[in-house]
């Protein structure tokens, strides 16, 4: 299938949200909205890629046996191109989503500078998650199995299919507390919503007022992405001479 | 330096861990260095420094520590206690085609295995031809190699670290795979690379091999036994594998003991080619029998190689139906043309009716022949004088 493999994830994820999406407004007796299809396929996109980075990065150590107990090389080499390789796949997906969301009424605005913004950190976010798992999947190998029921269930903690706003005030917040909320839902905004992320954010809805973005949404991405990285990396890089010896 | 290791499992599931930790947490768990049930050190006080254009031998039998070792060198594990450094950029051949992808073809691996270790792409397509040239699987190196024999695999993968010009080397026998012309390519590359100033390790069980490279070695069993002149730490280790063995006693003719004696009767140790060597066997009759053999082997211990084998007949020299109690000495008399090297003795013996050895002693002693003669050693001394020569003038006209 070649470069198909790339579009075929996201879009199956794309194609189940719509499913839901189109429930979800029949019960409510709406119909369904292209900004609501676009929101779904922005954060489609970076879900998959999340998925399958964590998915390949998590076994890649104990894939390359050989290599990690026979030749020396810097072992950060095996999540980190586990990653890449899946930021290249994505990035395919990527273009056909540019060419896509026009359609879906996305317009070009200032607040499309935040989208390099959010990338980087989530992939900065992805690179340190995957070098913790792939770690710890050394030294623990039931890590894995923990590792794909969370990645199968975490579609229903994060907000993909639908928007963190949707659950009410109080889930909201916890929902927002997932590290990956800011990134997904701060996409949304600035690519389908037009809204400046600096900016809070407040919608009205039945159960009275939900704070849909705060600039302190954007500062706890950061942390966790930057964090994160930082203290996987350094974890990493300490238990990097044990590898040969525990694998 | 030091290096610790466990027998046995170790836990490796976070089910395991939470007890782990609770111990940890009561302050109950033992110094890292120190050993604790299930523990052994598998490297033990071990000292030594390889300069550039040294070569050293590291022998030993099976599990003596030796990969161990060329893996604490390569970083690839870390040392227990102490340290140890290598300068310079490391060429590492502790399994040649590691590296390699199954999937992709022989040339796909060259560049693949080269960059891992550590070699510029640029670098490694100027050097392609030659590289393809040494591992002599031209014909095949489009082909994926997962269909690549077992050969061939282990000659792609050295053919790149041959040319990663390293300035340490260090080698795990890897030249076991190849075929023999190979193996000669092999031990001539890494002379050329000693040559040109390299500091080498060299792993191998083919003593010959280590005793043509290298100036040192060590003799490795979970500590340095011996650690010298080649010849001297594979002298010691071939005595220490070899243990004596003999049959139990009880046989019909028992060998009681053996000593190697040199012209002046004395232990001889240390010959040079054309000595004439002496092994005194006793032996001591339980039974009575005829129409046997006293068998005298002589080995290389390097290799094992039978380098001679003959016997003396029971009816020629007169020992035929011996009364049981009987103690008898034969003299083994014996020239050595040999070069240099370890060599043994074994004394057997052998019944014919039977057709059974009923007796033996191996090795019945040991020597080392030194001589500086030969260039590149061999087994025979086959004694090259200069004989006439005869020049015949250009015709001028």
């Amino acid at each position: 299938m070649g470069f198909g493999w790339a579009i075929f994830m996201p879009a199956l994820i794309i194609v189940a949200g719509l499913l839901i999406k189109l429930a979800m407004a029949n019960v409510a007796g709406k119909s369904l909205h292209p900004s609501d299809i676009s929101s779904l396929m922005v954060k489609a996109l970076p879900w998959s890629f999340f998925v399958g980075a964590i998915g390949f990065a998590a076994g890649s150590l104990l894939s390359n046996i050989a290599l990690v107990t026979k030749v020396y090389l810097p072992r950060e080499v095996f999540p980190v191109a586990a990653t890449v390789a899946q930021a290249f796949d994505t990035s395919i997906s990527a273009v056909v989503l540019a060419i896509a969301l026009p359609f879906l009424g996305v317009t070009l605005s200032w607040s499309l500078l935040w989208v390099p913004v959010l990338v980087i950190l989530l992939f900065l976010f992805t690179t340190g998650v995957g070098l913790f798992l792939s770690c710890a999947n050394l030294f623990f190998r039931d890590v894995k199995y923990i590792v794909q029921v969370l990645l199968t269930f975490g579609i229903f903690f994060t907000p993909v299919l639908f928007d963190a706003s949707m659950v009410g005030p109080t889930a909201s917040g916890l929902l927002m507390l997932n590290p990956l909320s800011p990134f997904l839902e701060g996409l949304r905004l600035c690519v389908v919503e037009r809204h400046n992320l600096l900016e809070p954010l407040m919608v009205a809805g039945s159960h009275g007022h939900v704070l849909v973005w705060t600039p302190w949404y954007l500062a706890y991405g950061l942390v966790c992405s930057l964090g994160g990285l930082l203290a996987s990396a350094l974890m990493f890089h300490r238990l990097e001479f044990v590898f040969a010896e525990y694998i | 330096m030091w290096k610790k290791f466990h027998r046995g499992e170790v836990h490796d599931s976070l089910r395991d861990l939470v007890p782990a930790m609770a111990r940890h947490l009561l302050g109950r768990a033992p110094k890292p260095t120190q050993l604790q049930a299930g523990d052994f050190w598998a490297l033990r006080e071990i000292n030594f420094q390889v300069k550039g254009g040294e070569a050293l031998g590291i022998i030993g039998p099976n599990g003596a520590g030796k990969s161990t070792m060329l893996k604490l060198l390569t970083k690839i594990l870390r040392p227990t206690r102490g340290s140890c450094s290598v300068r310079g950029r490391v060429g590492a051949l502790i399994e040649v085609a590691a590296g390699f992808h199954p999937d992709l073809t022989g040339m796909e691996n060259i560049y693949l295995q080269g960059s891992i270790m550590g070699m510029r792409s640029s670098e490694i397509a100027k050097k392609i031809d030659e590289i393809v040239e040494f591992a002599g699987v031209g014909a095949f190196i489009d082909t994926p190699v997962k269909r690549y024999s077992s050969g061939m695999h282990a000659r792609l993968g050295f053919s790149v670290a041959a040319h990663l010009d390293p300035d340490v080397l260090l080698i795990d026998e890897v030249l076991s795979v190849g075929d023999m012309a190979f193996q000669e390519k092999c031990i001539e590359r890494m002379k050329l690379f000693k040559r040109k100033g390299v500091a080498i390790a060299f792993v191998s069980h083919n003593m010959q091999a280590v005793a043509e490279l290298c100036d040192t070695g060590v003799f490795l069993s979970g500590e340095v036994l011996a650690l010298g002149p080649v010849q001297e730490a594979i002298g010691t280790y071939v005595r220490s594998a070899s243990r004596q063995v003999a049959a139990p006693r009880g046989a019909a003719i028992d060998i009681v003991k053996a000593d190697l004696l040199d012209e002046r009767m004395e232990p001889a140790v240390t010959v040079s080619p054309g000595a004439e060597l002496t092994l005194r066997v006793t032996y001591c009759v339980q039974k009575t029998i005829m129409n046997y053999q006293l068998v005298f082997v002589l080995y290389r211990s390097t290799d094992g190689l039978k380098v001679y084998d003959g016997n003396l007949r029971s009816e020629e020299i007169g020992l035929d139906g011996l009364a049981p109690g009987e103690t008898f000495t034969v003299d083994f008399r014996f020239s050595v043309h040999l070069v240099r090297g370890q060599y043994h003795v074994g004394s057997y013996i052998y019944h014919n009716p039977t057709l059974s050895q009923i007796s033996y002693l191996v090795p019945a002693g040991l020597f080392t022949v030194q001589e500086t003669r030969t260039y590149g050693g061999g087994v025979a001394d086959v004694n090259l004088t200069c004989g006439d020569i005869v020049r015949t003038p250009p015709r001028s006209g």
